[in-house]
This record gives structure tokens, sequence and C-alpha cells, in this order.
């Protein structure tokens, strides 16, 4: 059976004044797959996340979303592309002046009218998903933060998503608390069938968790394989980021002759 | 998304058409809180026409059971596809309904 492509980004450049941040990117995500999207600080991952989300706009090329050419729809049209996706935020996102239930209720008051009865069992049931069943009348900072991590999930899948955006979703945690956060991403994906699309670069989870990875460095992909194929891949800056050695060909610091010149100016 | 009530052998039942998501569960529990109002004793949801539920759907659900209840009523789920049957399964709600393969078999002993 054909591989049915939910995101289809075609050559998608962008630029913050002078520096060009995103150059050039195509990437296919097929539907049910855990895609991750792996690279050093910087190398515009988490740009180019935001560009899927339709949060921001390319200086050229295009980004399909469910079939739906995101540049070329009204605002309305965007909005009802937007209900079938989720995101997780690197920070959870929590409103910290409102509830653990009513944080992953939200979504549900802003797009529907449905009775508050209603709302309170949907939201039980994410939390049981998450493993935070119990936990609704506790506020945001009763919390650790592996569990307002898993609270942000729960808030993403509330929706019923399609698709769901992780980005950093293991940043700032233990290893062992990542590991659950890494184990709930792929039972999430498995159990409701979701495809899931993760940005990173904790090497650990990238490999627990992907069905493919994307090495993007400098605005570029560097290669596209499945966990094995990149374990094993012949690209240097690939090797280098995953051994995650200071020596090779990615530089980590940008190494430009005009500093004295730009001290003096 | 409709719904279809008939009365039969003393019990309600309600064949649901479509899917039951977030834009018509509201309707759904409206027209269940009429037959909740008038202490409905017996009531069979069919779900062979049904064809996604979302998680205010099976929101929805819940509520109906749980409302019944509080007065003693029963009800019963029949003619789930295998793939809607999950998501009941999914969410462990399918330890909280009695759901039978058919409308006959539900109304059956109810």
């Amino acid at each position: 059976m054909d591989k049915e492509v939910v995101i289809k980004a075609e050559n998608i450049v962008k630029k913050f004044g002078d520096r060009t941040v995103l150059n050039g990117i195509n990437l296919e995500i097929y539907r049910g797959e855990t895609f991750v999207i792996m690279g050093g600080s910087g190398c515009g991952k988490s740009t180019f996340l935001r560009h899927l989300i339709g949060a921001l706009k390319p200086d050229s090329g295009r980004v399909s979303l469910l079939g739906k050419d995101l540049s070329g729809l009204s605002e309305d049209a965007l909005d009802a592309v937007k209900k079938k996706i989720g995101m997780s935020f690197q920070s959870s996102a929590l409103f910290d002046s409102m509830t653990v239930g009513d944080n992953v209720a939200l979504p549900l008051k802003e797009h529907a009218k449905l009775e508050r009865s209603v709302i309170d069992i949907v939201v039980k049931m994410k939390l049981e998903l998450v493993g935070l069943r119990g936990f609704e009348d506790l506020m945001p900072s009763q919390l650790s933060g592996g569990m307002r991590k898993r609270v942000g999930l729960a808030r993403a899948i509330v929706m019923d998503p399609e698709i769901v955006f992780y980005d950093e979703p293991t940043a700032g945690l233990d290893p062992i608390v990542s590991g659950v956060i890494d184990k709930l991403i792929l039972d999430l994906s498995k159990k409701l069938a979701i495809t899931s699309v993760v940005v990173t670069h904790d090497m650990k989870s990238v490999f627990s968790i992907a069905d493919r990875i994307a090495m993007l460095y400098e605005g570029s992909v560097l290669q596209v394989g499945t966990p094995d194929e990149i374990r094993k891949s012949d690209n240097q800056m690939v090797k280098q980021f995953v051994s995650g050695s200071p020596d090779g060909p990615i530089k980590f610091f940008q190494q430009k002759d005009d500093y004295l010149e730009q001290l003096m100016k | 998304m409709a719904v279809k009530t008939e009365s039969k052998n003393g019990l309600m039942v309600c064949r649901v058409e479509g899917d039951i998501d977030i834009s018509c569960s509201p309707d759904l529990k409206k027209v269940f809180d009429k037959l909740i109002a008038q202490k409905t004793p017996k009531i069979v949801i069919e779900f062979s026409k049904v064809t996604y539920v979302d998680s205010s759907g099976l929101a929805t659900l819940v509520g109906i059971l749980k409302n019944m209840r509080s007065y003693g009523g029963r009800m019963r789920l029949a003619g789930m596809s295998t793939k809607i049957k999950g998501l009941f399964e999914i969410t462990k709600l399918d330890k909280l309904f009695e759901i039978m393969a058919t409308e006959e078999e539900a109304i059956a002993g109810l």
C-alpha cells in the first residue's frame, strides 16, 4: 500500500534579515509515522517546525498539511486545518493561573460549545492517557517538570488531532523522565494512530522513538533515513552529530575573520 | 449526524448515523437528555451506521450512561465497527459500557 503523505515541505526558504535560516528544505512525512527532525542549536529546526504548523510563512516554497497548501488558505480554512493538529511546546506553555484540568480543557472551550460536564469527562480521559488522572485540580506550579510536559501532551491531544508536533519534548528533563516522555509519545502515536513530528537534539530520544529521521544543518537537510541508516551514515556531519564529537566538519563557534574589526566599529 | 429512535419490546432503540464529533455531540446529548428526563428505563444505541466517534462523542456517551444510572436505567451499545470498538478499548470505556455485537443481542436480556 502506498504511504499517504500528510506533510509536504517544498523548497522552503526563510531569511531573518540577511541570515538565511532555512535554505530550500524538501521533506515528506507519512501518516502514522514518528518523524524526528534533529540538528544542533540554531540549525533552523524550530523555525522549520513553525512553518509546518502555519505559524510562519516561508519567503519562498510551500507547506502542505493534510493535503492543503497552507499558503493558499484563508484564515478560516487555516483554522480548520489547525484544529486537526496538536502542538506540544518546549516550555509546556501552561497557564500558571489555571488548574491542570482547565489547561487541558482550553482548546475544547475555544473551539466547541460543549457542556462543562462533557468537557470534564474528556479532560479525565486525556489525563488518564498521560498517566495523570486525579491531578485535575492541581495548579501547574505544584507539578514537576516532567508532569508539566505530560499535561502539555494531554492538552495537545485533547482535540483528537491527526498530527502532533513536539518541540524539544525532553529538554531540561533528567534521563529517566525523558525516557517516560519518549515512551508516552510512542504510546500515544501507536494507540491513537497519530502522526508525530518531533524536533529534538536529544540523541537517545531520537533513536528510541523515530521511524525516520531528518538531520538539519545550517537550514538544509543533510540526510533523511531510518535510525539504522542514520547510525551507519557516511556523511561526516551526521556522524559527528550522532557521536557528539566536538571535532569534525560541524563548527560549534561562528568563525568570522572580522571579529576584531567588529569590536572596533 | 442523525438519530432515529424506535420503541421496541419495551425499550428504546436509538440508531445513530454519521460522525459523532465535536460539532454534533451537543446535539446527541440533547436527544438523550429528553429520554433521560422521561426516565426511559432501557436504551440500546445502535452504531452500525456510525462512521467516527471523537473524544467529545465518547464523553457524551459516558455522560448519558451516568445520567441513566442515576435513576436505575440501563443502556447497551451495539453494532460497532472494529475501528470504533478500538476507540472504546483505548480509553478503557469497553469496561464501562455493555457492548454487544448486534442490536438483537443487545435487546435480548436487557
